[in-house]
């Protein structure tokens, strides 16, 4: 498929979700707490069909023979189509209180498979690439509702998407440990053919999990992260805004194993920062994202390739939530991305515009400027 | 999609301090001529401190301390000199060491660099105790590098006469048992000649006997630096009432000279001396190739050495003309210096604070100046590889991979010749971000060798 087609498609089936859900753009009620967005990136390409698992499209179980029976606990049902990961145990209290709507087959509008460039897209948020800019950043520029308003990046400098505003901070703890756990698998993997620096790190990751909780230093953990973003957030500076990175989604191989922990490191974030947020919870909106989805085949090593469909999650106390979003292309060959990929019927940006016009207050001529070629839906996504 | 040659990388990463910019492009026509060259004189900033400055200052705080103490307020005054004078320390020390790392990173001509490092560490002093703290990174800016592309010979005469390996080597009180002052019970210090013997020309192997290092040390008796409180100049003294008399005998000649003449002389023939030649013309090899040099190539650098009277821009051009520099396979596993400076300078950043680049240096065991013996720090992989300075690598660089926006694949471009079919190439076109593919760059067996 052409790019254009794909993008147009894109904006087509923005209306089709708006004819489902006739709601009018939600004013934010007036409540006196700051209205809180926290962005949180899933670098690496989160599967998206072994997250939010699409249990009754007939193709599903013939696609992934092995991955589709390889969870550890029964799936936690959502809707009478889907199910979330068993690691996702949070999430689906959340759910079920209304606070989370996943959004299946959603996707920024990249067409190509890099997560360098797939990553640089939906943190600019713009179809020419200029890494100078990212939305959030051009977002809170248009942030009248709380003009003091100032955000923070849980980085050691600025990620893309909170470029261009001078409201913006970066932060990152120092009783951490700089290297994040994803780093040593991909390091094991480059090491293979050198057996002097493969035995090296083997005997380095062994002392230091010998040393384990004897050392002053942890490893930088997303829990961790998530945990101090709350505590940022919640504490009286006018920090309204965060993002959080969080790698080791690219699953090639041993995906059921790899994907199990990782949902449950992200499950366990999460709820360590509604924790901390405490009585802003209510307040927050939390966006979760990935550059792309993975193929909605399994490979040959127990792993997914890189795809272009994938999920997001919507969730915090101001989140009108506890329904599946979204528009279900279904995973027949005719059905897929380029024969391969689960189809985006629905954009990142407009869900994200979305947020910004009933959360942020953001008008269309705001958003235009935020997303020059994604409009919000209309959709009652908050509160 | 490799526009340049295996040859252009091994230039720019075996002989300099690391691809930066451009460099592998320049040097893609031409390698060999591209570091020919590179061997420029260093230039290095004359605004910062100097040792006569600095010897100055210090005597004025070992006054200042003299006074406190016998002030009323006797303990605070002399901790407010203690303090004051530490402050001075650290900067001297620190601030003089970064501005040589920050150079050497922005440098065109880092080959010249690598070689400045080179023979600092074949001089190495130590910045252990006030003065010694104070002076240590004066050696290599003031006797090494003004020497750098010369004969050895002035090199070993500039090093030996600097205050900084005369203190480093106990030689400022080294005098004659039969000098003036030696009737009065002064008396000899072995140090400085010892090692001169031992690490600065023969070698351990070069066939001296302790007479030999005896002789020497006679021979230099009464080299000295001045007090510039009571005398009224600073830095490198020859004081003559310390001179042990008469005729010497070193390695089998005699020297009849008198007075500084004849430490000189000495000095001069152990530049020149065929074991000389060959023991540093070995380290160079071992610096500079690999950790088991090529006794051919060894072999074509001692005869132009000997040829040239030991010219040291000779012996370089020598060494990059031979083919047995040129092997393809990475033979030397970066320091830890190495690395940080090659990372650094392969991400593109142009400075480096003081603090940051001790803390790290400090954590991969490599300060400058903390060597702690006068041989210096290794030379070879077995003492830089080890597990804990892997992880120590790892966290340093995913540091600088998240704080750095360089695009990891045009750094590759840049810096390593690979190929997208090698393996390396695959992991960082393949990483799952920016940010990891960088520090897998930097992390990979290919950037962590040269």
């Amino acid at each position: 498929m052409k790019r254009r087609q794909f993008v147009k498609m894109l904006g087509a089936s923005a209306s089709l979700v708006a004819m489902q859900s006739p709601v009018l753009a939600a004013i934010n009620k007036s409540s006196k707490k700051p209205a809180k967005i926290v962005w949180l990136v899933l670098r690496g390409a989160m599967d998206s069909l072994h997250t939010v698992v699409p249990v009754t499209d007939p193709d599903y179980v013939a696609l992934r023979p092995k991955l589709s029976k390889a969870f550890k606990d029964e799936l936690l049902p959502l809707d009478a189509n889907f199910a979330l990961h068993p690691s996702l145990k949070h999430l689906h209290s959340l759910y079920k209180n209304k606070q989370m709507s996943p959004v299946v087959a959603v996707g920024s509008g990249y067409p190509k498979r890099s997560h360098f460039d797939g990553q640089d897209y939906l943190e600019s948020g713009l179809s020419t690439m200029n890494h100078d800019t990212g939305w959030l950043g051009r977002a809170m520029n248009q942030l009248e509702l709380q003009p003091n308003s100032k955000a923070l990046a849980v980085a050691n400098s600025v990620p893309i998407s909170l470029r261009d505003t001078n409201k913006v901070s970066s932060w990152y703890p120092t009783n951490l440990k700089d290297a994040d756990e994803s780093i040593y698998d991909s390091l094991m993997n480059l090491y293979q053919d050198d057996e002097l620096l493969l035995s090296r790190l083997n005997e380095g990751l062994n002392t230091q999990q010998m040393a384990g909780e004897n050392t002053s230093k942890k490893r930088a953990k997303f829990i961790d992260l998530a945990r101090s973003c709350g505590k940022l957030l919640a504490s009286d500076n006018g920090t309204d805004c965060a993002m959080l990175e969080f790698g080791g989604w690219d699953t090639h191989n041993n995906q059921a194993f790899r994907l199990a922990k990782q949902l449950s490191d992200l499950d366990s974030g999460i709820a360590a920062l509604q924790q901390e947020l405490g009585e802003h919870w209510q307040n927050t909106v939390v966006m979760v994202a990935t550059e792309f989805g993975r193929t909605v085949k399994e490979n040959g090593t127990g792993g997914t390739d890189h795809g272009t469909g994938g999920a997001m999650f919507m969730l915090g106390g101001a989140v009108n939530g506890g329904k599946v979003l979204g528009n279900w292309p279904g995973l027949k060959a005719e059905q897929l991305f380029a024969g391969r990929d689960l189809m985006p019927t629905t954009s990142t940006f407009s869900w994200i515009a979305t947020v910004l016009q009933q959360h942020w207050q953001l008008s269309n001529a705001d958003i235009s400027k935020v997303f020059p070629d994604a409009k919000a839906y209309k959709v009652k996504l908050t509160a | 999609m490799n526009a340049t040659t295996p040859q252009a990388a091994i230039a720019v990463n075996r002989f300099g301090l690391g691809a930066k910019g451009d460099e592998l492009a320049q040097a893609n026509a031409n390698p060999k001529a591209w570091l020919k060259q590179q061997l420029q004189p260093i230039k290095l900033s004359n605004s910062l401190y100097t040792s006569d400055y600095i010897l100055t200052e210090l005597a004025k705080y070992g006054e200042a301390r003299r006074q406190a103490k016998k002030s009323k307020n006797a303990e605070a005054e002399f901790d407010k000199t203690n303090k004051e004078r530490g402050k001075f320390l650290q900067n001297s020390y620190r601030g003089l060491s970064t501005d040589t790392f920050v150079a050497g990173l922005n440098s065109n001509n880092s080959v010249s660099w690598r070689l400045l490092d080179f023979f600092s560490n074949h001089f190495s002093v130590s910045a252990s105790g006030p003065q010694m703290t104070a002076i240590a990174s004066t050696l290599e800016r003031e006797a090494i590098a003004p020497n750098l592309l010369g004969n050895f010979e002035d090199m070993l005469l500039a090093v030996t006469k600097h205050p900084a390996m005369i203190v480093y080597l106990n030689n400022e009180r080294s005098f004659g048992p039969n000098s003036r002052i030696g009737k009065k019970g002064r008396g000899l210090n072995e140090n400085l000649a010892r090692e001169i013997l031992e690490l600065h020309t023969l070698g351990v192997d070069g066939g001296y006997q302790q007479q030999d290092v005896i002789e020497l040390a006679k021979g230099i008796t009464g080299w000295s630096i001045a007090n510039p409180r009571k005398e009224d100049t600073v830095g490198f003294m020859y004081r003559s009432w310390g001179k042990e008399p008469g005729d010497r005998v070193l390695l089998g000649k005699a020297y009849k000279q008198e007075g500084m003449a004849q430490g000189e002389a000495m000095l001069k023939d152990l530049a020149n001396h065929p074991k000389t030649a060959n023991y540093v013309c070995s380290k160079l090899v071992k610096h500079f190739i690999s950790d088991k040099p090529s006794p051919d190539l060894v072999n074509i650098l001692v005869a132009t050495w000997q040829k040239s009277g030991g010219n040291i821009k000779a012996v370089m051009n020598a060494m990059i003309d031979s083919d047995l520099a040129w092997q393809a396979q990475k033979q030397k596993f970066k320091t830890p210096r190495e690395f940080v400076m090659s990372s650094l300078r392969a991400v593109g950043k142009k400075n480096i604070k003081p603090k940051e680049l001790f803390f790290t240096l400090n954590t991969f065991g490599q300060q400058p100046m903390q060597a702690g013996s006068p041989a210096g720090y290794s030379d070879e992989q077995q003492d830089w590889d080890g597990a804990n300075a892997l992880m120590s690598k790892i966290d340093w660089v995913s540091l600088l991979a998240r704080k750095s926006k360089a695009n990891a694949e045009k750094v590759m471009q840049q810096t390593l010749n690979l190929k997208p079919s090698e393996h390396t190439y695959k992991s960082v076109v393949r990483a799952e971000s920016r940010t990891q593919a960088l520090a897998l760059l930097l992390l990979s067996p290919e950037f962590l060798r040269r």
